[in-house]
């Protein structure tokens, strides 16, 4: 028997001024145990069919359906008892943030067991004993400890872990994970993807893994679902999905995930663009002591040297916590440098005042990952972009506006969008706007922080393809700071991979991807999911330690430098460095 | 958190040592004294005596200085309006009055706002939601002397429930409490409203409903804590607010409280009660403001419990 049935579910919500269709006629079922995935981009209506089935919808939702059934159960009929039933027992579910899915002022402990307690009757004891044993199924280790700490103690992952405790806490007959990665870092989402798959089967559950990014896919599932615009396009097997996609939104998906890398054109002018020379960030941290304070440091980055050639694109890579984005903020000059030089077309800027760099400030621009905070929401299109004129006193307003319109083709939106405000834009327009904001200068450098990390993978592939296409007709210099490897894949001529603030390994991309020397770049590599499911794989996990361990060891002869303690980074062939201890 | 205290309790005291020379100077850079010469038409001499005597004569500096060493002792002089009391003895009488009925009217007002707050973000867009916008937006923009006639008018005149104004009888409290009671309703019923619902748009709480949690206890248990985080730390400024008596109630109830001297020290230059009432508002408001931040901090486990692993 089918433990999920759905037949022509509609989902519309009521808003000012008319309704919207999320989700228009879908109908799929999922056996006991099986794997369903659910595949679309941002508004297609993956999560919202989920959530009508356990009624968590919004009471402006309007819900429509020929059968709606969990368990045995009508949902749309569902009483107060049978509901209590459908959510926890029947399904039990994962979201997105874990840093927002727990209450902040309750511990995980507190948690866990207030779940047990409101299915069965059970003490808070004997509640607690569960809550630590869940904890360690799904890997961790100071399951005592965890129980008493709150949300904000935990790291993403680590909370990612005890929400899947809690979700297995009444035994759930179907476990629905909401984009259960997106918000964890490449090597992390490689983990919880492989405990999901585990506890599914020690738990003998059915799986629906809602997502945008068809790696989670080939990676977890046995059948697929695409769904666009509320309706499902096909479904079928997951092998049949990728090898003979039939539809044409299908084919679009899995094109993003193979896109082609062409190297930029370099240039004969060997000075460097921009040279990070020794940069490095420390930041003093307080720590009070009865009436006196004490200071000590933070090293967010460790003097880093990193080169970026004119008219060529560089990626700096690294999980969160790595360093990548201060060093970028910082060859800016948007963040102070506690060491070190920038050097931009030879000269060094990291002294200048504010009014010396104003002229610097031209041949410089920045892209950010949230265009939605990055765009004033008060100003137009047109005067978003014509700003940065304005700011350094480029043309007649009448002159500002035309470039500013020009470049509003450039990026590949409509001149009729002149006026319109960001809010009214999808998040790819939106990064098109800041992009053609950061380029109307026509800046030498620039910088662009995870820029398409919050874009669906469709629109991705866009704005990749606009950033390689503006690259080479302007012969820009672009320092790309991202969390994926498989991103920068089909952008970047080389890649920087950063890790706890240094840079462990340097090489151009292609050779990153074929001859990774560094432990954590191969992590890195391992972590990216796979693009067919043929190719899925159980994966091993270096902790901090095995990294340290498995760091390359390279006699003075090998390196050509002097013996040191501490790791260095040492040429081990042209353009390719990593990072390895020296001894003789 | 007993550093935290401690060194909160050092700034409280520069705060107070900062405020006493401004509050001072202003009092004195004010043109006229307490014995000008059309309020009080005495001779030449006569003024002169007075001003030795009280030690107006001095320079600002000596005056300061002995007026502040008089408040370590808790000496804070003699009322020129009513000599036969020290400040001390005219406070703690005149502050009874306004204490019980601004205090009860704050401790009546606040929960009935919280409560309402709730039953309005709860049923949000029900006539119930509606009630509580009305009173709140009444409570914050009709002025309480308003309020204060209408109650009187209603209650007093054309009812004829209960007496219009007086003290010593707790029946006669009832009114003025009521009116002391508009401003922490209309504050608290929007707060407690708004903290509410920003709580139950938060993604937590779509997960306790998932894990199957029954809606009373995902509201009293996880809501209801959270929304108190902001809500604590508006009470005790509001009471010291309300608990320091204000002129226009108590001069429409008639209540022989501190509000009327916070206007009659000014004006007839009672430079010791002047300054006495502004240093015991400035030292209540640093107390309250320092508890408030404790409390705060005890409910609330981010910032309780330190930094991430």
């Amino acid at each position: 028997m089918a433990l999920v049935e759905i037949a022509d579910l509609k989902v519309s919500f009521r808003q000012y001024g008319g309704t919207i269709d999320a989700v228009r006629g879908i109908s799929f079922s999922v056996n006991e145990g099986e794997s369903l995935g659910i595949v679309g981009e941002s508004g297609s209506g993956k999560s919202v069919s989920c959530s009508a089935l356990l009624r968590l919808l919004p009471a402006t939702a309007e819900v429509s359906a020929t059968k709606l059934e969990l368990d045995g159960i009508d949902v749309r009929k569902a009483r107060k008892e049978d509901l209590a039933r459908l959510r926890g027992r029947s399904a039990a579910m994962i979201f997105q943030d874990p840093m927002t899915a727990f209450d902040p002022v309750f511990t995980i402990g507190h948690q866990i067991a207030e779940t047990i307690q409101s299915h069965r009757n059970v003490s808070r004891r004997d509640a607690l004993k569960e809550a630590e044993d869940l904890l360690l199924r799904v890997e961790i280790k100071n399951a005592s400890d965890v129980l008493n700490y709150f949300p904000h103690q935990l790291s993403g992952g680590m909370l990612q872990r005890a929400m899947i405790a809690m979700a297995l806490s009444c035994r759930p007959k179907v476990l629905i994970a909401d984009e259960p990665t997106t918000a964890l870092d490449v090597t992390i989402q490689a983990q919880i993807l492989q405990l999901i798959k585990k506890v599914q089967a020690e738990f003998g559950m059915a799986l629906i893994m809602i997502t945008h990014d068809l790696g989670v896919i080939a990676e977890t599932v046995d059948r697929v679902l695409v769904m666009y615009r509320g309706e499902v396009m096909e479904q079928g097997p997951v092998q049949q999905i990728f090898d003979a996609p039939q539809h044409a939104y299908t084919k679009e998906l899995l094109a993003s995930l193979h896109a082609s890398f062409e190297p930029s054109r370099g240039s004969d002018n060997k000075t460097p663009a921009l040279e990070l020379k020794g940069l490095a960030k420390a930041y003093r941290i307080r720590r009070r002591r009865g009436l006196f304070t004490d200071y000590s440091d933070f090293h967010a980055v460790r003097e880093v040297n990193i080169a970026l050639p004119k008219n060529r694109i560089v990626a700096i890579v690294g999980e969160s916590g790595s360093g990548k984005t201060t060093t970028g903020m910082m060859a800016m000059r948007l963040t102070d440098v506690s060491r070190g030089q920038i050097l931009v077309d030879g000269q060094d800027i990291s002294a200048l005042s504010p009014e010396a760099l104003k002229p610097w400030r031209k041949k410089m621009q920045v892209v950010f990952q949230d265009s939605y905070s990055a765009l004033d929401p008060m100003m137009t299109l047109t005067q978003t972009i014509a700003e940065p004129l304005h700011i350094h006193g480029i043309g007649s307003a009448r002159e500002q506006e035309e470039t500013a319109l020009d470049w509003l083709e450039r990026v590949g939106l409509d001149r009729t969008y002149a006026n319109r405000y960001p809010h009214e834009l999808s998040g790819g327009q939106r990064q098109r706007v800041a992009i053609a904001r950061a380029l109307v200068l026509e800046p030498d450098v620039l910088v662009a922080d995870e820029p398409t990390s919050a874009l669906d993978v469709t629109v991705k592939a866009q704005i990749i393809g606009l950033l390689k296409k503006l690259q080479a007709e302007m012969g820009l210099s672009i320092l790309f700071i991202s969390h994926d490897l498989s991103t920068v894949k089909s952008l970047t001529d080389s890649v920087v991979v950063m890790y706890r603030g240094r840079v462990v390994e340097e090489a151009p991309t292609e050779r990153i991807f074929s001859d990774p020397q560094h432990p954590y770049t191969r992590a890195l590599l391992d972590a990216v999911p796979a693009t067919n499911p043929k190719n899925k794989r159980e994966r091993t996990f270096l902790t901090a330690e095995q990294i340290a361990a498995q760091t390359p060891r390279l006699t003075t002869l090998q390196a050509g430098i002097a013996p040191h303690s501490d790791p260095q980074l040492v040429a081990i062939a042209p353009d390719h460095r990593v990072e390895a201890y020296v001894t003789n | 958190m007993l550093g935290y205290i401690l060194r909160r309790l050092v700034s409280v005291a520069f705060t107070f040592i900062a405020v006493s020379l401004i509050i001072f100077l202003m009092m004195h850079a004010v043109p006229g004294g307490p014995f000008d010469a059309n309020d009080m038409p005495v001779s030449e001499a006569v003024r002169a005596k007075l001003m030795a005597q009280l030690g107006l004569d001095q320079p600002l500096y000596v005056q300061y200085l002995k007026y502040m060493w008089g408040v370590l002792h808790f000496d804070f002089g003699v009322p020129y309006q009513s000599p036969g009391e020290s400040v001390l003895q005219l406070l703690s009488r005149a502050w009874v009055p306004s204490l019980v009925l601004g205090g009860l009217g704050v401790l009546i007002g606040a929960p009935l706002g919280i409560l309402l707050g709730m039953a309005a973000a709860l049923n949000r867009n029900s006539w119930i939601d509606y009630l509580a916008s009305a009173v709140a937006t009444i409570g914050l923009t009709i002025p309480v002397f308003v309020t204060s006639m209408l109650l009187i008018l209603v209650f007093a005149v054309w009812l004829k429930w209960l007496p219009a104004s007086g003290w010593p009888n707790p029946e006669r409290w009832i009114l003025p409490i009521i009116a002391y009671a508009a401003i922490p309703v209309a504050t608290y019923a929007r707060y407690t409203r708004s903290a509410m619902l920003d709580t139950m748009s938060r993604p937590f709480v779509t997960v306790l409903r998932a894990k199957g949690l029954s809606e009373r206890r995902i509201v009293f248990q996880h809501v209801l804590r959270n929304s108190a985080i902001p809500l604590v730390t508006v009470f005790l400024p509001m009471f010291i607010g309300t608990a320091t008596g204000s002129i226009f109630v108590e001069a429409m109830f008639r209540v022989p409280g501190l509000g009327a001297y916070f206007v009659s020290s000014i004006e007839t230059r009672d430079y010791p009660l002047e300054m006495a009432l502004m240093l015991m508002i400035t030292f209540m408001y640093c107390i309250a403001y320092l508890l408030s931040d404790i409390v705060y901090a005890l409910i609330n486990p981010r910032i309780r419990v330190g930094g991430a692993e």
